[in-house]
């Protein structure tokens, strides 16, 4: 049995306050529960302060580029379809810098649990304006206020085919924790946007803020309904934001529907060595 | 002696592609080699394709100045390609589609007649210049009957017998009206099996030979082929090959699996291969093993996306932000891409950096001929390399360990009892982060160790066709026009002239000390490079310091041509 110092790595450096403290302490925990150790696990770190966890949590890990995370846990899951797989990503890493990868990573419901710190800002270059940003957010790099209307993770991922998309707040420790193990043991493509202010840049978003405009969906909610959940999911257009599983089916992974995978990982299995099969192709 | 070049041209989109190769493959049957290019503009209707391929009892790469048969389903081909036509070439025509009007032999087949006769479609034209083809060089009726049933196998007997009717109508007009006109350069003889295949091809083959187990690409003109070869193999050999949303993914998919264990590839052109040089660096500082195919085409940005090029040479050898070691490849024949992909398997493994092999347009589409017996040797020769991985460690395990050779073991995720993170940050020895100068120092001298310890190995110097002390003319090349200097050395040397070839497949890094040796005094040195820049020649100098001025550089998207290259030395040959 692990425990929470076995993924323990250096002490954090995010700002006191920040989401980011709460959504490291989910993760690890979730881990825990799970019963994996840092041997049994891979994770994918982007760029930026949520990135920052690379050092702080102990796995078989990358540290990415900005934006790469998604693709690099395709390819690990791929290689090695019976480690779990998580990408610790930020809202410009996913939703902006690597915006292509996530919708095509929906589609192909590959097996990895894509964990965002949705905080609205960059804060690791200092405060410029994040996709998810509410339209007028004013930042350096949107002196005016943002332009553009923010992207709708929920609505998005949910419409691009992802099989698991639930929504936490990283003030809220124990529903971050039950959202990041359903999220993991969702076999497919699994999205956990977390709601994180981000104290030193984004004077909005605040606890206070969130704490007013979150709420938890029923007990009865129906999670498998697709129109219910993309309804559900649009009240982030209107600042109002559902928290809990928004919506999960069951469909093949991408690995699952691989005949070439059925006997054994691609990291073990034996080597081809019937080469006249591929020469008389040729003749 | 059977040497002769066969054309067919016509409409894109009406089965060119299909028949050239189904006349190289009845060529290689018949116990001769091959090398063929193919003519084709970027669009799928319309324009003109054209096929050739070029026959021999011997080995060959390269094509012949002049068509010997030119099949033309339409007026196009001939126009397009008579000035290529000799005396005795014969041009293979339907009189009821367009005339020609001047003095050539002619052999008239009725495509048209036959058609209506037979009820056939207009692409089976193809079928019937197939037939008319081999009767008209002497070749085997059953041969080519035989490769027709192969190939509609899955389509049933009346789709074959339907077929038939019309490889031997055109067979029949030859024998009929033209017995006089036979060839007989395809009759049949003994000869070792072999493979007809295109660089591309050859490339996916070395693949699967090391053990490839991940391939990723986004289709791209010309590396296409590469994709949808693996692809359709792969539940076959137990490979995925994934084709991503953009190469970005699909280089970092490649990251990811390569990391998780397994021998992972991407391909592209190079402009694919542009959106991948941010990732390159990226493996370049974790020490990831990758291998990248690039299939170069004349750019910049979409350039001529069907033609040929050696444009990218330098850009791959920068390519990537930041310093860090890699390996540029480039082979100069099919044999040679299935030797080096194998072994750029092996150098990536070994050094844990990126190995890039060079194609281009020529090499990649264009089939050669490749004997059976070579693969099997090779493969039974071949030994997977796989450096230092390993799957156990005693000690608190080091991913980025300092080593003499700059090489630290590489721990396969997973391991019980371990973990590490490959960091694309700088990093001290286990993978964390740091921005302390002594440990940022370690690291890319470490790094760069690994390209002193590769010289010392495994860098190959370049092949010398002839003999350097005394030739006084030395050819100076690389990759693909590898076929056409040799077919011109051997020209040269018919009328006196004599001449050495330094062929360079180990592009970068090069060893100075030991390049420097082929360089003396007095000879006249000639650079040959399908780039307009002679992007060859500057590496040689910033790496040697050698200079060559006197340079054949073609960059209209054609391949450099032996006659080009004779006329270079010998301006008053004919």
């Amino acid at each position: 049995m692990s425990t929470i110092q076995d993924f323990s790595g250096y002490n954090p450096t995010w700002c006191p306050g920040c989401g980011d403290w709460g959504i490291g302490v989910a993760i690890k925990q979730a881990l825990v529960q799970l019963s994996l150790n840092p041997s049994s696990v891979a994770a994918v770190f982007g760029i930026g302060c949520s990135g920052n966890m690379n050092d702080f949590l102990n796995a078989y890990a990358i540290h990415s580029l900005h934006g790469r995370a998604i693709p690099n846990a395709i390819g690990i899951k791929i290689a090695n379809h019976k480690m779990p797989v998580i990408a610790i990503v930020g809202d410009g890493d996913c939703y902006g810098e690597g915006g292509n990868h996530l919708v095509h990573a929906c589609r192909g419901n590959h097996d990895v649990t894509v964990i965002v710190h949705d905080n609205g800002v960059y804060g690791l270059t200092t405060g410029q304006s994040a996709p998810t940003a509410q339209k007028g957010f004013k930042s350096k790099s949107t002196p005016t206020g943002i332009l553009e209307t923010p992207i709708n993770p929920l609505a998005l991922t949910i419409t691009s085919g992802a099989t698991f998309v639930a929504q936490s707040f990283a003030g809220d420790a124990l529903h971050s924790i039950a959202m990041i193990k359903a999220g993991i043991e969702h076999k497919g493509f699994s999205v956990v946007n977390i709601l994180q202010p981000c104290v030193t840049f984004n004077k909005i978003n605040t606890y206070q803020y969130y704490l007013k405009n979150v709420y938890k969906l029923d007990k009865d909610y129906k999670k498998d309904d697709f129109k219910l959940a993309v309804q559900k999911s649009l009240e982030m257009n209107e600042e109002k934001f559902p928290l809990g599983i928004i919506y999960q089916i069951e469909k093949p992974s991408y690995t699952d529907q691989l005949p070439q995978l059925k006997e054994s990982t691609l990291v073990d299995k034996k080597r081809f060595t019937d080469f006249d099969k591929i020469e008389k192709l040729f003749i | 002696m059977t040497d002769f070049t066969w054309m067919i041209g016509g409409e894109a989109g009406f089965g060119i592609m299909t028949t050239g190769i189904v006349f190289s493959k009845i060529a290689t049957r018949s116990g001769y080699h091959i090398f063929d290019y193919v003519e084709y503009p970027s669009l799928i209707r319309g324009g003109h394709n054209a096929y050739e391929v070029h026959v021999s009892d011997a080995d060959v790469s390269h094509l012949s100045p002049s068509i010997d048969v030119l099949v033309c389903l339409n007026k196009e081909t001939y126009e397009k390609h008579k000035a290529r036509l000799t005396s005795s070439s014969l041009v293979v025509f339907d009189q009821d589609e367009f005339e020609i009007k001047e003095e050539v032999k002619k052999i008239v087949i009725p495509f048209k007649k036959i058609l209506s006769n037979l009820k056939g479609l207009p692409i089976m034209k193809n079928t019937i210049a197939l037939g008319a083809s081999v009767g008209l060089f002497g070749g085997d009726i059953d041969e080519l009957i035989k490769m027709i049933s192969e190939q509609f196998v899955k389509k049933g007997e009346e789709v074959i017998n339907f077929n038939k009717k019309f490889v031997q109508a055109g067979y029949d007009e030859v024998k009929k009206n033209y017995s006089k006109e036979i060839l007989e350069c395809l009759v049949k003889k003994p000869g070792d099996d072999k493979l007809v295949m295109t660089g591309n091809d050859a490339f996916s083959i070395g693949s699967v030979i090391a053990d490839a187990r991940v391939y990723v690409a986004y289709p791209m003109t010309p590396s296409s082929t590469v994709l949808t070869d693996l692809a359709a193999w792969q539940e076959k050999i137990g490979m995925v090959v994934r084709h991503a949303e953009d190469e970005i993914s699909v280089i970092n998919t490649a990251i990811g699996s390569s990391f998780a264990g397994v021998r992972s590839a991407v391909g592209s052109s190079g402009g694919g291969f542009a959106l991948m040089v941010e990732s390159l660096s990226f493996a370049g500082i974790t020490e990831i093993p990758m291998v990248v195919f690039i299939a170069q085409r004349p750019g910049p940005a979409t350039g001529m996306p069907t033609w040929t090029e050696q444009g990218d040479l330098l850009f791959s050898v920068f390519s990537g932000h930041g310093e860090f070691p890699k390996i540029v490849l480039a082979p100069g024949d099919n044999e040679e891409m299935i030797e080096l992909t194998a072994k750029a398997y092996n150098l990536a493994d070994v050094y844990q950096m990126p190995v890039i092999i060079m194609s281009d347009m020529y090499l990649s589409e264009s089939h050669k001929s490749v004997s059976k017996k070579f693969i099997d040797d090779f493969v039974a020769n071949y030994k997977i390399n796989r450096g230092k991985l390993i799957n156990k460690t005693e000690s608190k395990y080091l991913r980025y360990q300092i080593t003499e050779d700059g090489i630290s073991p590489r721990l396969i995720p997973g391991t019980p009892g371990h973990f590490y993170q490959a960091n694309s940050y700088e990093h001290v020895e286990d993978g964390h982060t740091t921005e302390e100068a002594q440990p940022r120092i370690d690291q890319v001298d470490k790094r760069a160790r690994k390209w002193a310890t590769y010289l010392g190995h495994d860098f190959s110097m370049p092949k010398i066709y002839g003999d350097l002390e005394k030739s006084e003319t030395v050819f100076v090349s690389w990759g693909s026009t590898k076929g056409i200097v040799l077919q011109a050395q051997k020209l040269l040397k018919d009328k006196k002239t004599d001449s050495t070839f330094i062929h360079f497949n180990h592009l970068y890094p090069l060893d100075k000390k030991k390049v420097l040796t082929l360089f003396k005094e007095n000879k006249k040195y000639i650079l040959i490079e399908n780039n307009s820049w002679g992007q060859f020649g500057k590496l040689l100098t910033m790496e040697t310091g050698i200079e060559i001025k006197n340079k054949i550089l073609r960059y209209d998207g054609r391949p450099i041509t032996v006659e080009e290259v004779i006329k270079h030395v010998n301006p008053l040959t004919r």
